[in-house]
This record gives C-alpha cells, sequence and structure tokens, in this order.
C-alpha cells in the first residue's frame, strides 16, 4: 500500500506546487459557475419558477457540485494514457514492482484531491454568493464526499477507457468522446430529471451519473444517503475494470514484446 | 502573402499526411460538436424558448461559433498557443525568417480536430438555419468577422506572457473564457457580465452579435461588428509586436 500512498502524496503536492495551473482552472469553474447560472436562471424564469421540482437556486447548487466534481480531474487522462500506451512509455512503467494502473491512479487521486478541495471553497462561495445558502445541509454534507467519489470513479473509468490503446494503440483522441458521455448521460450539463425519459433510463444504468449527477443532485438539496452507496458500488466496478484492463493489456505487451 | 500561402498550405499538407488520423480527429470533433447540438436539443425540449431565443436562433449562435473556432484554433491553430510558444522559447525558428512573425506563426500548424468544427459549422447553419441568400450573406461575413475578433483577442492573451511571464496561462485562461461565453446567448447575461462580453472577452463579437444580425440584419451593428474585429486584429498584432521586443531565446526549432 506504501508506494500507493505515496504516489498520492506525489499528486497533491505537484498539485499544490503549481498554483498557475489550479489558478486557471478555479478562474474557469468561476466563469461556468456564472455562465451556468445565467442560463439556469432564464430557463427557470421562462417556467414559472422551478422545473422537475428543481428551483433556481437548488440548480445552481447542482451545477457547482457536478462541475467541480468533474473539474478536479484531469480532463485529458484517456488521451494521456493513450500516449503512454501508444509510444511505448508504459513499458518502462512496468518495470516498477507496482500495479502501473493503479500507481497511476494514486497519482491521479491526489492531484484531484488538492483541485477538489479548492474547487469546493471558490465554487461554494461563488454559488453562495449568486444562490444563497445550500438548499439542504444535510444534502451538501453529503455533496462533499460524493464529489471526491465522483472524481475517483472518473479517474478509474478514465484509466479504463484509455486502456483500450493496448489493443488499438491511438487511443488518445477518444478522450472528446468520453467527456461528452460524462457531460449529458453523467448529468453535468443537465440534471436526468430533465432528460427525456428513454434516455434518462439509459443514463442511470452507465456510471457516469456517479462522476456529475450524484454530487449535483445531493447538494441541490436532496439528501439521498442511497446515491452514495451508488456511487461506492461503481467506484469498486471501475476500479476493478481499470486494473483488469491494464492487466491484460500488459500481458498483451509482454507477449508480444513491446 | 506568397509566404502565409505557401506556409500554410506546407501545414494543410503536414496534418493531410496521415490522412486516417486526420479523418478520426475531424470525425470525433463532429460527434462532440453533435454533442452540444443535443444539448441545446434537450434544453430546448425541456424549458421552450428562453429571453426570446429558440432552438434555431441557438444553432445559428453555434454555426457560428464553429466557424470562427474552426478558422482560429482549428486552421490557425498557433493563435491560442502564443503564450506557450513564447515561454518555450520556441519563437526562435520564425525570427530568423524575413518575413513578418505573427502570420508566420499563426499559419504554420493546423489542428486536425478543429478542422472538424470548420466542417460542421456550415453543414449546421445550412440544416437549422433556415438560409436564405441574405441570411447565408450574413451568416458567411458574420463569421468571418467574428474570426477576426477572436483571433485578435487569443493572440493578445497570448502576446501577455512576453510582458507577464507564466507559462502561457494568460492565453489559456483567454481562450477558455471566450469559448464558453461565446457558447451561450447573449441575452442570458446581464449587468457586468454582458459589459465584460463587449469589453474584455469580447465573446458577443464572437458569436451574439453575428448570431443577432443573422436573425435582424442592422447596417449599424454590422459596422461596428467589422470595426471592433479590426480593433482586436489591431490590438493583437501590436501587442504581439511589442511583446517580442522582451522575447528571449530558447535556442528551439519546433513546428
Amino acid at each position: 500500500m506504501r508506494p500507493y500512498l505515496a504516489g498520492f502524496n506525489r499528486g497533491l503536492r505537484g498539485a499544490v506546487v503549481a498554483p498557475g495551473d489550479l489558478t486557471v482552472r478555479m478562474t474557469f469553474l468561476v466563469i461556468v459557475v456564472l455562465v451556468m447560472a445565467a442560463l439556469w436562471s432564464a430557463a427557470v424564469e421562462a417556467n414559472g419558477g422551478s422545473i422537475e421540482g428543481y428551483t433556481r437556486d437548488s440548480l445552481l447548487w447542482y451545477v457547482m457540485a457536478a462541475q467541480v466534481a468533474v473539474i478536479a480531474v484531469r480532463p485529458r487522462t484517456v488521451e494521456e494514457v493513450g500516449e503512454e500506451i501508444g509510444s511505448g512509455t508504459v513499458a518502462v512503467q512496468m518495470l516498477l514492482p507496482v500495479s502501473v494502473a493503479g500507481l497511476r491512479m494514486s497519482i491521479e487521486a491526489g492531484e484531484a484531491a488538492a483541485r477538489l478541495a479548492a474547487a469546493l471553497v471558490v465554487g461554494g462561495a461563488a454559488t453562495w454568493f449568486l444562490a444563497g445558502a445550500p438548499p439542504s445541509g444535510a444534502g451538501m454534507a453529503m455533496a462533499v464526499p460524493a464529489c471526491a467519489l465522483g472524481a475517483a470513479a472518473n479517474i478509474a473509468s478514465q484509466h479504463a477507457f484509455g486502456g483500450i490503446a493496448f489493443w488499438l494503440l491511438d487511443a488518445k483522441s477518444t478522450w472528446f468522446v468520453y467527456q461528452k458521455l460524462v457531460f449529458i448521460p453523467g448529468g453535468m450539463l443537465i440534471p436526468l430529471e430533465l432528460l427525456p425519459g428513454g434516455l434518462e433510463a439509459v443514463a442511470r444504468v452507465l456510471p457516469f451519473a456517479t462522476m456529475a449527477y450524484v454530487p449535483g443532485r445531493l447538494a441541490s438539496g436532496h439528501a439521498e444517503p442511497a446515491l452514495l452507496a451508488w456511487q461506492a458500488a461503481w467506484l469498486v466496478a471501475l476500479v476493478g475494470v481499470a486494473l483488469a484492463v491494464y492487466a491484460a493489456g500488459q500481458r498483451r505487451l509482454e507477449v508480444l514484446g513491446g | 502573402m506568397n509566404a502565409v500561402l505557401t506556409t500554410m498550405r506546407t501545414a494543410l499538407a503536414d496534418g493531410w499526411a496521415n490522412r486516417r488520423s486526420f479523418a478520426f480527429q475531424v470525425l470525433l470533433m463532429v460527434v462532440n460538436d453533435v454533442t452540444w447540438v443535443l444539448f441545446w436539443a434537450l434544453f430546448f425540449n425541456r424549458v421552450g424558448t428562453v429571453r426570446g431565443w429558440n432552438p434555431d436562433d441557438v444553432y445559428v449562435l453555434f454555426s457560428v461559433l464553429l466557424v470562427a473556432a474552426g478558422i482560429a484554433i482549428g486552421l490557425l491553430a498557433n493563435s491560442r498557443r502564443i503564450g506557450q510558444l513564447a515561454a518555450d522559447g520556441e519563437l526562435d525558428e520564425t525570427l530568423v525568417l524575413p518575413i513578418e512573425p505573427l502570420p508566420h506563426i499563426l499559419t504554420k500548424r493546423i489542428d486536425a480536430a478543429n478542422v472538424g468544427d470548420l466542417l460542421f459549422g456550415p453543414v449546421l447553419f445550412v440544416l437549422a438555419g433556415n438560409p436564405t441568400p441574405e441570411r447565408v450573406a450574413v451568416f458567411v461575413l458574420g463569421s468571418l468577422a467574428g474570426t477576426v475578433a477572436l483571433v485578435g483577442f487569443l493572440v493578445f492573451c497570448g502576446a501577455l506572457t512576453l510582458f507577464v511571464g507564466g507559462r502561457g496561462e494568460q492565453g489559456d485562461l483567454g481562450f477558455n473564457a471566450i469559448l464558453i461565453f461565446a457558447s451561450y446567448p447573449l441575452d442570458l447575461f446581464g449587468g457586468a457580465t454582458k459589459v465584460l462580453l463587449f469589453t474584455a472577452v469580447p465573446a458577443a463579437f464572437v458569436t451574439g452579435l453575428p448570431a443577432q444580425l443573422v436573425r435582424d440584419f442592422d447596417a449599424q451593428r454590422a459596422a461596428l461588428l467589422v470595426s471592433v474585429a479590426a480593433g482586436f486584429a489591431l490590438l493583437g498584432w501590436v501587442t504581439f509586436s511589442l511583446g517580442l521586443r522582451r522575447y528571449s531565446s530558447g535556442s528551439l526549432w519546433s513546428r
């Protein structure tokens, strides 16, 4: 376990000592919150004060938590993983006596933890300024761990997705597609309740909703503990898939002598 | 002019050299764009008209954005990397050439993925923008003016790195800010944010005003758009030229 904790620490420190990147991300978060606040305020105003039980203020808290959980994670991990595999860099990483995917995920989790803490403070302050206090203290208390679980699920999922490069060799551009799965079925841009019935049902069986929708739903005042259990279950499954994809991919590289 | 055209032709040939990869990236960007169209369709399906904007108006706005972004960060891919190039000392290769540096830097690299935007934008306009000869003409001219404003702004933000240092964060921030603001209807914003969009982050001139002109043409606003676009182009050029005096060589040669 020690190598992974060391990896986590390394990621955490790396994010903290790069204030430029952190500042850009936090400024971007504030801009996104401002834009989405304008969009959803106009939408709610056009619909008599609420949409599917979401008021303007609850939607703003939804947007904040969903964005925070996503912005904490490196957006292009799929691309980076693909590049490492395609270029053969992964072969050097395989010389270490630890799981390549495990170490990689722990480093990214450390980075995400630093960004998540900053984003919760900055995003929370911006949203409080625009919408007042969170609609539910209990919901908000659950939204904080939900953001962490969502970010962790996103990291694991990106590694599983990027691992396709062991077979395709050029999977790096697929990060565009991955990102969009988080945007709509994941509920980052629009709560699942606002999707048409069929699409909502599909989104609820996919893992992406655990990365943005769950934190958003909890922060919007819906204190539903079952959502945390849903996230935890998907996190375990996604970590398992990522490790399995890497293990199978590494065996393939070894067989081919890559 | 010949040098710029030759540089651009070389960049296109370079990008096109790996045709499979080029086509794959273009395809992925089109998928990306379709997802945004899907988002707007889902949004308007649920909330109806918002502050006078209906889905067709937003598709026109999005088409303008795709064309502007397709040219600015697809064909002129370095427009968003000026700060990073300066920070990494990668301007050397251009500075030794007997040509104006900025046009050469802007045209020497294309980004295949964003060329997908340039291809999909007009298609979306034709499919959802109720094209008539007049609307097509305004769409083309408005998109070009928006492109000039966008490139000028990106160059300006990138050139700030030459004055204040850093790794090009100013350019990244400007790029992200203008693209996100330009993706949404102008009338959503009010007060200070709207002032911001007409001044410091000129997203209104990249998409909002061109889209309004397509819907309801007005010669005065069109003249304003053209003047502001020219103003941002000049601002970018002047800031970059002045910033070059502070540039330190990195002894690097790159694309």
